[in-house]
């Protein structure tokens, strides 16, 4: 039997065939994803119980937030990409991925989330490019600080909704050359949103490491997974030059409140200094709430058995997007049989005659 | 076979596919339905057996302070002691729902005595059991929900298919009976205030 080859639509029909097929994995995974946010009831916080667990609140600063890369908001995650053409400055690209701790509130309480090894699945915030001379997107904010940033009061916040940001000033920073398109997508999720939120509830006590249970991965990720620090930490664990505990390591500095309102209790001062006034019990309390964690207080983390989910909406809004995505799947089968079916009558030569 | 003939078989097999991910996802569904709610339940009986161990302290505290007021702490002490974590889960409500119905006229109760109010044990203790009665609640409510979406589940086409073929049968739902509505009778016992 003679076959036909026409290489044009060899590289189309494959190309539909193997993206119909990508479409259709994924597809599954959103729906193994609907089914395990549906499928799991809500809790309220202040009656949850260790395990697996459903949350839905609204999200909130812990002590520390992020400035995102694309347009320096404030932010507990963001995930920021910018695509490039093969004449701008850039190779392959940028992709940057944070997340930090925080808190959710619904009705009853708060419960404090680790996105450590989370899939978090934030909404985007902004999808632009460069114009055709060049000129950076309205919008466009880089950073040009620190990545991280104290977590602000309410009026704080506040303010800072109202501030109106001068875009496009600091994108050369970033890129060095001004011919090319460039694609910037930002994801981030704010405090503020609701947030829903599958994973396991367990002691804070029982996680594995929680000073390490923010996340970072990406092109300008200087913390964490650097094989170099990893070692010289591990050295310097085993040499013994780590402390045990923060007052062996900061001494004064390691008691709550110290230098940054009243000490929680007296500090070893050198005699001749002037003694600070200790706060008072609710000041204490106050101090110790805001960065104390009680080894039995409940957190939400990953595991290996129960993978983290972040999802950005209610259960409702987080189970459609999934579902939206085995509806792409299915069309994603669709195109693939179709594509396979066109390859088919291309070798038999239905195309070529 | 012709090249369209493995098209056609590619077809066939990608639909095959995604027929058999859909089975073994709504059988999995399933086992995480019962896993879950297995779970919720367990989490009820955690809370219902702490109030258990709790109750007879609280007895004691107001047993000598409130010597004319014995009906609603017999009544307290007969509930407590028809809890039965072996009996089925309706049976069980039943008796939940009796118990907390006995602690609120307690409490109503505890509430014409100010000495006995204010005494630091009995406050603690009271202030314990309410936040026990509070997270049963709130357990009910999740574990019925959990219930419901099991039930639900697996009466769904196709999934109704498998759930005659595994013999999966619809859960009992931790039920508030009219008890939990009625407004709590605090004119029990027939003393008046020490």
């Amino acid at each position: 039997m003679d076959l036909t080859f026409i290489p044009s639509v060899a590289a189309l029909t494959g190309g539909g065939v193997v993206a119909g097929l990508a479409m259709l994995a994924r597809g599954m995974g959103g729906y193994g994803t609907a089914t395990r946010i549906g499928d799991t009831a809500t809790s309220t916080i202040t009656s949850l119980a260790a395990g697996e667990v459903r949350v839905s609140g609204v999200v909130e600063a812990a002590e520390v937030t992020l400035v995102s890369l694309l347009q320096s908001t404030i932010c507990v995650h963001y995930k920021s990409t910018v695509d490039t053409s093969e004449r701008s400055g850039m190779e392959g690209g940028l992709s940057e991925e944070r997340a930090v701790g925080f808190r959710v509130r619904d009705s009853s309480g708060t419960i404090r989330v680790f996105p450590r090894e989370a899939r978090i699945d934030s909404p985007l915030r902004f999808d632009d490019h460069t114009g055709t001379l060049g000129d950076e997107p309205m919008g466009l904010a880089i950073r040009v600080g620190e990545v991280f940033r104290g977590a602000e009061d309410d009026r704080t916040a506040a303010a800072e909704l109202l501030r109106v940001r001068v875009s496009g000033g600091s994108g050369a920073s970033l890129f060095s050359g001004p011919t090319g398109r460039r694609v910037y997508k930002e994801y981030r999720l704010e405090p503020g949103d609701a947030v829903t939120i599958v994973g396991r509830a367990l002691p804070f006590g029982d996680l594995d490491d929680p000073t390490g249970s923010d996340m970072g991965t990406g092109t300008d990720v200087s913390l964490g997974g650097d094989p170099e620090i990893a070692a010289d930490l591990d050295a310097a664990r085993t040499a013994g030059l780590l402390k045990d505990t923060p007052e062996d390591a900061w001494g004064n500095a390691a008691i709550p409140g110290f230098g940054i309102g009243r000490p929680v209790r007296a500090p070893e001062l050198d005699p001749d200094a002037r003694p600070l006034p200790v706060a008072t019990a609710e000041e204490a309390a106050h101090a110790e709430r805001t960065f104390e964690i009680a080894p039995e207080t409940l957190v939400l983390a990953s595991s290996t058995d129960v993978p983290l989910l972040i999802a950005y909406g209610s259960p409702g809004a987080a189970v459609d997007r999934e579902r939206g995505r085995f509806r792409l799947g299915l069309f994603g089968a669709i195109l693939a049989v179709a594509s396979a079916m066109g390859f088919a009558i291309m070798l038999g030569g239905g195309l070529g005659s | 076979m012709t090249p369209t003939t493995y098209a056609a078989l590619f077809a066939v097999g990608l639909v095959v596919l995604i027929a058999a991910f859909m089975i073994f996802s709504a059988y999995n569904a399933v086992i995480a339905l019962q896993q879950r709610t297995d779970k919720a339940w367990a989490n009820i009986d955690v809370a219902l057996k702490q109030r258990f161990d709790q109750l007879p302290a609280l007895v004691s505290a107001v047993r000598g302070l409130m010597a004319f007021e014995q009906g609603v702490l017999t009544e307290v002490t007969r509930a407590r002691a028809a809890y039965a974590p072996t009996q089925p889960v309706p049976a069980q409500a039943a008796v939940s729902e009796q118990t907390s119905a006995a602690v609120r006229t307690l409490f109503a109760t505890v509430e014409r005595y100010p000495d006995i109010k204010s005494a630091e044990n009995v406050a603690s203790l009271q202030a314990e059991i309410e936040r026990l009665e509070g997270i049963i609640a709130d357990r009910r409510e999740l574990y019925n929900d959990q219930v419901y979406r099991y039930n639900t589940r697996i009466r769904q086409s196709p999934t109704n298919l498998l759930a005659s073929f595994f013999g999966w049968k619809p859960r009992d739902f931790f039920r508030a009976t009219v008890a939990d509505t009625v407004r709590p009778d605090v004119s029990l016992g027939s003393g008046e205030p020490a």
